[in-house]
């Protein structure tokens, strides 16, 4: 987000003399005055030195910064505060609204940085919730789709479209050679009416004639129109199902970064939703309204062509039944959407009640909740009521207008069929071209919305596939086997730029050590291994295996070779079989055997009915927690990875559970190079070194006895664990 | 050795004692207890005697209702801002304080809870999923964004409503039939 907005010149007027040749790092409008009243003249600048609160044109606090200990922003309730803080003193600097609660908060961190003394901007990743040039809300993309402008919208739409140039060849001449037909089958009609109706001089054979045409014609457009609608339908699938492979491809590729700052279910939406969007409006729009406004266009050039005045007089109604077809959408639209408000409030309401079923009973509270429901139920009836009716006796008579526009060719079209300057074929011929104008309209006037919505899907699909990789392996990234020598190198890193997680980490691990790491929640022991696996990349210095720097090795090699037991494990859906040669697809039966027996798993697998085949459902709910684990162990023995990590491997199993499962963990860990996060510190037991890390750096290293005579942290982890084992007892 | 693990062990169910004491027990805050003051950044500041006598300043205290919508003038909680923002005691009626005492404190409130109340409904239009509201407050006039569907704008009692825009911020209707029928109109597609 924006953290540096322009100052109106007014106010830049009156900061520049107090500026002193500094440049504003951060500026921000703010929205309330103290009592709480929206304001628009409110602003807060920051630069290295100061920090400036502005109201009504005039300066009214300056902060020395240097003289501050912190900045703070601190959430209220629906709005926030900016506070300085010097001594344990705190003052009030400014309030504003939630809009700009995110800004102020990284405001305040980055003037924090210029309190204590660090020379550092940060920035903010968050999306802008508008768009700053028209104010509409963004759909969670750069770009707003609404000002992105059509041009670019179709460029893309191009790009999307040029693998499949054939197909749109053909499904375009199609629509074209079917609006044709349309077009100029009237003629024939009109001929029918004309040659052999009206002299009545015709023949059977005549008619007969004219009747195989027109018959064979209406095949022919069925014909067409089922092949056009096949092919659309099948392009539409087409494009969808490979958007979607490479939407997905895209976001396996992307940086941990990138999908953190989108939730996961909007990451699916953008798979599932946005690339259906796209077949939708292939196989609706593109096929459907393309072929019925090419009719359009046909009919009224012909209609021009046959009788100009009269054409025209047929055009002016089409803006008046064009606007009460969007008046009419609107109100239905309207009626529907409240209906199903409505529809959605049962529903929740229902299946509140019915998965607090327990509650209710044993609370005696059926009676209350029957008749509440009742009381809903009966409100959607009278809603689902009026709107049925409304909309039946309103629908026709819409209609009526909207088609009132032939009644005027009735009338002057049947004039000049009695003057004798048109013949009664024409006239017939040119109703049915008026109504091939009137009826399309209720379609085009969902275009707007169709387009809006191909536009806001493309954005957000290409927000994804356009988005630069940012963790990329060097171009002479080379592949090779590891024997598990880990150096960290005075690592610095921090999710947020203003936040290291980890300060100047250093540490050299042999290969074939383990490794214990310690620490309260929120040191950085998960991150250590997060830049270890090289889901993010270190901001400052680096980490190395057998001297090479993560960044040149290929990140096949490096996943290749390093296995994860998690203390959570994901098991996908499929066979226990399948789970745990996830990593190494090729497996025999036997190497997946003797992995099993080595994780201590092969008992239990045999055990069940369907052994190996055991079908897990999703995440292995079927599996207990300490199945689930060795699993997951089994998983990565079969894999044979050079470098192992546990992360909290064992701590939500019981202690007879975790017994077997150290058990396995240790033939898993010999002889490779191994880091271990632990709460419970008894499994570390066998670490060859322990590394305690405290307040983002490391604290203390050495082996248990070593870091125990030390009575350091370590030291008092220990103890508190002994003593809370004893409250416990 | 053995003795030293007792005294540990005794320390800490001491320890835990106190904690639930401290949780389970209601502090109230009188005119009596409590001498309330302005500090110079715009906050208040707090010199409370404890029940045992001991006398205890806060150079910062926050202000939090109990129940902001149903009943603001009672059961105000008064907490420190600090770490986990400790509660320092409760007043049961904000009419049973001195008037400055009451005055500095509804100060207080109002900077932590903003919820604007919509006096009239200028303008809302609809565009794809979202809905732009053009108000009058009884804090100005403003403009804000809706998602459309289900949960933004939802009843807090009878024909009493809140609303939550894009941003988190929050509004109320406090009565929807003191609003005109035109305004009403506009408003049923959400209620």
């Amino acid at each position: 987000m924006n953290l540096k907005y322009t100052l109106p010149d007014h106010e830049q007027e009156k900061i520049k003399p107090l500026l002193k040749g500094e440049k504003i790092v951060y500026c921000l409008p703010f929205d309330l005055d103290k009592d709480g009243q929206w304001i628009s003249d409110g602003w807060v600048a920051v630069t290295r030195n100061n920090l400036f609160i502005l109201k009504n044109g005039s300066i009214i606090r300056n902060i020395d910064l240097s003289q501050t200990d912190e900045i703070l922003c601190s959430p209220e309730v629906n709005c926030g505060i900016l506070i300085s803080n010097h001594s344990s003193y705190d003052e009030i600097l400014c309030r504003f609204s939630m809009r700009f609660m995110v800004q102020y908060s990284y405001t305040a961190r980055g003037a924090s940085l210029f309190c204590r003394g660090q020379d550092k901007e940060i920035v903010s990743p968050e999306r802008e919730r508008y768009c700053p040039a028209c104010g509409q809300v963004l759909p969670g993309t750069n770009q707003c789709p609404r000002c992105a402008g059509m041009g670019r919208t179709f460029q893309r739409f191009w790009s999307l479209c040029g693998a499949y140039a054939l197909p749109f060849l053909s499904i375009t001449l199609f629509m074209a050679a079917i609006s044709a037909i349309t077009v100029g089958q009237q003629f024939i009609q009109r001929r029918f009416i004309d040659d052999v109706m009206v002299p009545a001089s015709g023949t059977l054979g005549q008619i007969g004639g004219f009747f195989a045409t027109m018959l064979a014609l209406v095949l022919l457009v069925l014909a067409l129109s089922t092949i056009n609608t096949i092919w659309s339908n099948n392009l539409g699938t087409r494009i969808s199902r490979d958007l979607r492979g490479r939407v997905y491809a895209k976001i396996n590729e992307l940086s941990m970064e990138f999908i953190n700052s989108r939730q996961a279910g909007e990451l699916m939406n953008r798979v599932v939703h946005d690339t259906s969007h796209i077949r939708q409006f292939m196989e609706t729009a593109f096929a459907q309204m393309f072929t019925r406004i090419f009719i359009m266009i046909g009919a009224f050039i012909t209609m021009l062509f046959m009788n100009w005045r009269l054409a025209l007089l047929t055009l002016a109604f089409v803006p008046l039944a064009f606007i009460l077809v969007r008046a009419f959408r609107k109100l239905e639209r309207r009626l529907w959407r409240q209906q199903w408000r409505f529809d959605d409030r049962v529903n929740g309401r229902l299946q509140d009640v019915i998965s607090g079923i327990r509650v209710v009973k044993s609370f005696g509270q059926e009676q209350r909740e029957t008749e509440r429901f009742r009381s809903y139920i009966e409100r959607l009836k009278y809603i689902q009521r009026r709107n049925e009716v409304l909309w039946a006796t309103l629908y026709p008579f819409v209609m009526l207008i909207i088609t009132s526009g032939t009644f005027l060719i009735y009338f002057f079209g049947g004039r000049d069929v009695l003057t004798g300057s048109m013949t009664p074929g024409e006239l017939i011929q040119f109703i049915a071209y008026a109504n091939m104008l009137y009826m399309p309209l209720q379609f085009i006037s969902r275009l707007p919305r169709m387009i809006m919505r191909l536009k806001t899907a493309l954005e957000r699909i290409y927000d994804v596939l356009d988005e630069e990789l940012k963790i990329d392996q060097a171009s002479d990234a080379i592949d090779r086997d590891l024997d598990g020598n880990v150096v960290f190198e005075n690592v610095t890193f921090g999710y947020k730029s203003y936040e290291p997680v980890l300060e100047h980490i250093s540490l050299s691990v042999k290969k074939g050590e383990m490794i214990g790491l310690v620490g309260s929640s929120g040191t950085g022991k998960s991150t250590m291994i997060n830049l270890l696996m090289r889901l993010y990349d270190a901001d400052d210095g680096q980490i190395m295996i057998d001297g090479i720097p993560l960044s040149n090795l290929t990140k096949a090699c490096l996943h290749r070779q390093i296995g994860v037991v998690l203390q959570e494990t994901f098991l996908f859906s499929g066979t226990l079989f399948d789970n745990i040669r996830y990593a190494k697809p090729d497996a025999t039966a036997l190497d997946v055997i003797k992995a099993a027996k080595i994780a201590n798993a092969h008992d239990f697998i045999t055990k069940f009915p369907d052994g190996y085949d055991t079908y897990v459902g999703e995440r292995g709910s079927t599996l207990s927690g300490g199945e689930r684990q060795r699993i997951a162990i089994a998983r990565a023995i079969l894999h044979n990875p050079r470098l192992l990590i546990l992360d909290e491997a064992t701590s939500s199993l019981d202690t007879e559970t975790e017994y077997q499962i150290q058990e396995a963990l240790n033939r898993l860990t010999q002889g490779r190079t191994t880091f271990a996060i632990a709460h419970r510190l008894s499994t570390l037991r066998k670490a060859d070194r322990i590394v305690v890390l405290d307040k983002h750096s490391i604290a203390e290293v050495g082996t248990h006895n070593e870091l125990m005579r030390q009575k350091g942290i370590y030291f008092g982890l220990v103890m508190a664990q002994l003593e809370m084992h004893k409250v416990k007892h | 050795m053995l003795k030293e693990k007792m005294k540990v062990e005794d320390q800490v169910l001491e320890k835990q004692k106190q904690v639930v004491d401290d949780i389970t027990s209601v502090h109230r805050i009188t005119k009596e207890n409590s001498v309330f003051s302005r500090t110079d950044g715009g906050f208040v500041s707090l010199q409370y005697t404890e029940e045992d006598g001991e006398i205890k300043v806060y150079n910062r205290i926050t202000v939090h209702r109990c129940f902001p919508h149903s009943d603001p003038t009672h059961y105000i909680s008064i907490r420190e801002p600090e770490g986990d923002g400790r509660e320092i005691g409760l007043i049961d009626d904000m009419d049973q304080l001195p008037e400055d005492t009451c005055a500095m404190l509804n100060e207080q409130m109002e900077l932590r809870y903003f919820t604007p109340k919509i006096l009239k409904v200028r303008h809302i239009r609809e565009e794809y999923g979202y809905s732009y509201w053009d108000v009058v407050t009884d804090r100005g006039t403003c403009r804000f964004t809706v998602r459309m569907g289900g949960g933004s704008v939802y009843p807090i009692g009878k024909d009493r409503y809140l609303i939550n825009d894009l941003d988190g911020n929050r509004f109320e209707i406090p009565d929807l039939y003191k609003l005109s029928a035109r305004e009403i109109k506009q408003l049923d597609l959400f209620i």
